[in-house]
């Protein structure tokens, strides 16, 4: 049996990278947009082999911390959950939109790649103060 | 050809696909197992020990197709229909098992396109 530090350590780990990760595509479909492929097809080499396997880590680990330390009743916990929930899904999308682009693919987005790493920056603050101060 | 691939598809989407065939399997079958299984196991027996395993299970392989679904159609090539069909199957008993021939012809519409390039 793997101890709680460990698997917290982990879990902490696997998110700087994943949302490391999540960095990277949004600078590699900003790159896309202005005629890069090369640095899309390198991003998602990365996200293939590091990001991806990061991400289950991500959900693996969380999911064991917040049963073993019985979080689901603090609503900070649910908070966390549906952010991670919406930046699994932004890795999803833009995993399809990297895809397209080394395809060759002109791609029309709503939102800038730029305005989208602002975002991910946002997502992970709240993140750490939710799970640091539990202000709720 | 299929009308839906109206797009130049690559060896990725057909891995893709694939990806997506597998995800949709273990997602059913995986909410079957918990449904038919570990509940009335745990209803007519008070035996827990089944819905404790499984439900986890079933959670990642649900989370595991969701995602795979997003990547999938955020790359292109599938209609908004197909897309709405394949979300609300994962939220179906024998929702993901439906999804096999829909599948399976967007796999072999995609091989014969790439097929079809010179």
């Amino acid at each position: 049996m793997i101890p709680y530090l460990w698997i917290k350590a982990i879990h902490v780990a696997a998110v700087l990278i994943f949302i490391a990760g999540l960095f990277a595509q949004s600078v590699a479909v900003a790159a896309g947009r202005r005629g890069d492929r090369g640095t899309g097809a390198l991003v998602s080499h990365w996200d293939r082999r590091v990001t991806v396997p990061a991400m289950l880590l991500v959900w693996l680990t969380g999911a064991t911390i917040a049963v073993d330390g019985g979080w689901f009743a603090s609503p900070w916990l649910w908070g966390k959950l549906a952010i991670v929930v919406a930046l699994t899904a932004l890795h999803g999308v833009q995993s399809g939109r990297l895809r397209r682009i080394r395809r060759g693919e002109q791609l029309r987005l709503r939102i800038a790649p730029e305005h989208t790493a602002i975002g991910i920056a946002v997502a992970a603050a709240i993140i750490a103060i939710l799970v640091v101060a539990k202000p709720v | 050809m299929n009308r839906s691939v109206h797009f130049a598809p690559t060896a990725d989407d057909v891995a893709d696909i694939r990806r997506l065939r597998l995800a949709s399997f273990a997602e059913a079958t995986t909410l079957l197992a918990l449904l038919l299984v570990a509940v009335p196991l745990k209803h007519a027996f008070g035996y827990s020990a089944g819905v404790r395993i499984i439900g986890p299970v079933h959670g990642a392989a649900f989370l595991a197709y969701i995602w795979t679904l997003i990547a999938a159609s955020a790359g292109g090539g599938w209609t908004r229909s197909e897309i709405a069909r394949m979300s609300l199957a994962a939220f179906v008993p024998f929702g993901g098992f439906l999804n096999a021939g829909l599948l399976r012809r967007k796999q072999a519409s995609v091989v014969a396109s790439l097929k079809e390039r010179p």
